[in-house]
């Protein structure tokens, strides 16, 4: 559903992404894990369409976002990492706005709206100017935002920041129904509990490489502590690079 | 000196970050177009200002006295704007600013963050002021033969009179912000400083200060005299100001150390008494302005209604961007409150026309009325690009943080372009149509140029839109913290450039019909094919020129959306 292929990206001189290669499968939830500055936002902001890679290509449920952009951002829900919002609108005129923009049809969108205002606890404050929403309420909108138009990918960076712990389970839970519909959820996360506990896949990014992907026993495997966890594995492969480099 | 080094230390950050602007190539370049403008916009002033001082000098008897009553005019006028403008800077520096958190969270004392704040309140309104007050001051100085202590004088004063409207400012901002609730104190204070701006231009232009220079106006001469002496308000500011320059100016004697010694004394009471009551209020009203209380205003819910009802003329796809804006605009105290402003400069420019004496002119008053319809016609097309570049070239930076949402949705982005294009252009037609339609009937002009002036304005109108849009697209700022400064960058400036000389490309293009049209009404002979042929031809090109102005742009700034990285 997700397939990533020789994808870079550079800023200037600064080599941001080198050559990721990764495919993430209908219905799996992918964790994609990585120090601060490893490229993780980067390599969302490609996928999604907010940004051009320099080279390689992003397909998204078998369009490529470069070449098919409206087609492939049609097979999208995004939730980024900071919630910025329209902040005079109220959430349902958000959601109704971003409903019309994807093509909705009136009475779908009103049966999902509502249906999504109601999952996600937002149903009092459905009329309230979202400029007054907590961080979190305002991470809980974008969510709805995202599934409106029941996508075939979600993207998600760092989906339990801000998030009270209610907040947080409900988001897992949601996440795991969609994955047994279907839908493939890519997630960038710093909390390795989450990955550990959600995802069928993950990969560690570190300085613009993958240097691991699989299952988390293939990657504790890998390291040859084959009862470790994730933040052993993750410690382990991301200081040992350190120590290469230096 | 500990409470001195401490405010420092608060204020600081915001020294180094102006400075840190300027560390890249482009932004050093930037810099310099800015300065070169601003140059010559001080020559313009320089060179209109000698002009009057000088005749005014040639006056005998009262000359004096009109250049001593414009000088008192000047810093009257100054007085007002800086107590506008430093309640609109005020309230983003004290309310609004994204470091407050962070200062309110430290151990600083509120009497210290108030000075930090008052200090960037202060840089923020008075650099204006004194950038346009310099040539003033300096005309003044050098068509008097100022002795060396005016500029002494000058520099002395004007540091407490920059102070003083600062605290006044500042210190109805922070009662404003104390007295209503939550974030209706915004609404509040943007409602009341730009009240109390339009208010005060309305009254400087209905005060007519063009009767200055037409004693016909006064009942006599001793009359007009007696108007000139008449006693300025003696707690103002500004008359202090003028009694600290004005002698040394006018080589007259004065009590310039008295009013001097005014002037610092109560700037410094000022800044005593707003520390106190910045320490009263300034917490608790911060506090109010977090919370999140602030819902949707019940007089605008009509005006959304009716938007989202006239939305239906849009196609679908460019509907909810339009009814997004509108509503948005009509919920945000910062953009509606500028229609204030727009309102009382629509009336101050048809009241001109309303009060012009063309009747005494001198010269056939037909021709003089239609010559005036022309050189309208640039002078709306400058009003309206200048209204373009603050309400129509920052349409695109206004989707600010959440533009995510739109380059990562399906819409592509021509229809988004487009969108922000249509629902500028009909209220830009409106109100140029309002300028040129109105005007030219209180001028009682001829059909031919109430036909041409107001197919003129409606085509320009597309252009300077085109024009904005476009721009606004390809140098998008969507980070800015402030949406007042959207337009105040490197692209708002290239814009107004531009639109200035396409208003005057198409008023030159049009120069030759109408001067067919003025010389066959002379010379009482109809224009032959040639020049029909040649107007046609002007009038042809005209509209090529509008077709590329709005066509152009919008297409450079669809490819620049495209490519714009978030």
């Amino acid at each position: 559903m997700i397939e990533l292929v020789e994808l870079s990206k550079n800023y200037g001189a600064f080599q941001a992404l080198k050559e990721i290669n990764l495919h993430v499968r209908e219905g799996e939830i992918f964790g994609f894990l990585g120090p601060n500055g490893a490229g993780k936002t980067t390599t969302i902001k490609i996928m999604a369409g907010l940004m051009k890679p320099t080279s390689g290509r992003a397909r998204i449920a078998g369009y490529d976002i470069c070449k098919e952009p409206t087609k492939a951002k049609a097979q999208i829900g995004l939730v980024p990492d900071r919630p910025f919002l329209y902040e005079k609108l109220t959430a349902r005129e958000f959601l109704k706005f971003v409903g019309t923009i994807r093509g909705m049809g009136a009475s779908d969108l009103e049966a999902q709206m509502e249906g999504l205002l109601h999952t996600f606890g937002l149903e009092s404050w459905a009329d309230k100017l979202i400029e007054n929403f907590s961080h979190g309420m305002k991470q809980r909108l974008v969510m709805c935002a995202a599934l409106l138009h029941r996508p075939k990918v979600l993207i998600v960076d760092e989906p339990m920041v801000g998030l009270d712990p209610k907040a947080a389970r409900l988001v897992k839970e949601i996440f795991r129904k969609e994955s047994q519909k279907g839908v493939s959820i890519f997630m960038s996360t710093h909390t390795l509990e989450v990955a550990q506990e959600m995802c069928h896949r993950v990969a560690i990014l570190d300085r613009g490489r993958i240097v691991a992907q699989g299952t988390a026993e293939e990657l504790a495997a890998m390291t040859g502590q084959f009862k470790a966890d994730l933040e052993e594995v993750f410690l382990r492969l991301t200081t040992e690079e350190e120590d290469e480099s230096s | 000196m500990k409470n001195f080094l401490l405010s420092w230390l608060v204020f600081s950050p915001i020294v180094v970050s102006g400075w840190r602007r300027l560390e890249t190539k482009e932004k050093r370049l930037r810099l310099v177009i800015f300065l070169s403008l601003g140059a010559l916009l001080w020559a313009g002033t320089f060179w209109g200002l000698w002009r009057v001082l000088t005749y005014f000098r040639g006056i005998e008897s009262f000359g004096d006295l009109l250049a001593w009553r414009l000088l008192d005019m000047v810093f009257l006028t100054f007085l007002g704007l800086l107590t506008f403008s430093n309640m609109v800077s005020g309230f983003s520096a004290f309310y609004l600013s994204q470091d407050l958190e962070l200062l309110f969270s430290l151990p600083i004392p509120i009497a210290n963050v108030y000075r930090a704040k008052l200090s960037e309140t202060l840089v923020a309104s008075s650099w204006m002021v004194l950038f346009f007050g310099t040539p003033v001051f300096l005309v003044y100085g050098v068509v008097y033969e100022a002795p060396w202590e005016y500029y002494g004088l000058l520099v002395l004063g004007i540091i407490p009179f920059l102070v003083i409207p600062g605290c006044v400012g500042v210190a109805l901002v922070m009662t404003l912000a104390r007295v209503f609730r939550a974030k209706r104190a915004r609404d509040a204070v943007m409602a009341f400083a730009i009240t109390c701006g339009v208010g005060m231009y309305l009254l400087l232009r209905f005060l007519q200060p063009e009767r200055l220079v037409d004693p016909e106006t006064f009942s006599g001469v001793l009359g007009y005299l007696v108007s000139l002496n008449a006693p300025r308000h003696p707690l103002l500011p500004s008359n202090w100001m003028v009694q600290v320059v004005a002698p040394s100016l006018f080589r007259r004697p004065g009590e310039e150390v008295f009013f001097l010694a005014m002037l610092w004394s109560t700037a410094s009471a000022f800044v005593v008494m707003g520390t106190w009551w910045a320490q009263a209020v300034y917490a608790t009203g911060w506090s109010k302005a977090q919370e999140g209380k602030g819902a949707r205003g019940r007089p605008w819910r009509l005006i959304e209604t009716l938007v989202e009802k006239a939305s239906g003329i849009f196609p679908e796809n460019m509907r909810p961007f339009v009814v997004k804006d509108a509503v948005s605009f009509f919920r945000d105290a910062s953009q509606w409150s500028q229609l204030l402003l727009l309102g009382a400069l629509v009336i101050v420019y048809l009241y001109n026309f309303a009060a012009m004496p063309l009747e005494k002119a001198p010269i056939d008053s037909w021709y003089l009325k239609n010559l005036m319809a022309f050189l309208n016609l640039g002078l709306a097309g400058f009003v309206v690009a200048a209204v373009a570049v603050r309400f129509v070239f920052p349409a695109v930076s206004l989707e600010r943080g959440a533009f995510w949402l739109v380059k990562s949705s399906p819409l592509d982005l021509k229809s988004f372009l487009w969108a922000k294009f249509w629902a500028s252009v009909i209220p830009l037609v409106v109100l140029s149509e309002l300028l040129v339609v109105i005007s030219n009937a209180l001028l009682k002009v001829s059909p031919f140029m109430m036909v041409l002036s107001s197919c003129t304005i409606f085509l320009a109108s597309f252009g300077l839109t085109g024009l904005g849009v476009g721009m606004g697209a390809m140098y998008p700022r969507f980070k800015v913290e402030n949406v007042a400064n959207i337009s105040s960058g490197m692209g708002g400036l290239l814009y107004m450039i531009l639109a200035v000389g396409f208003m005057g490309a198409m008023v030159v293009l049009e120069g030759l019909p109408v001067y067919i049209f003025f010389y066959s009404r002379f010379s009482g002979q109809a224009p032959g094919p040639w020049a029909y042929f040649l107007a046609g031809l002007c009038l042809a090109v005209a509209f090529v020129l509008m077709i590329l102005a709005f066509w152009y742009p919008m297409k450079r700034g669809v490819q620049a959306l495209e490519e714009y990285e978030i």
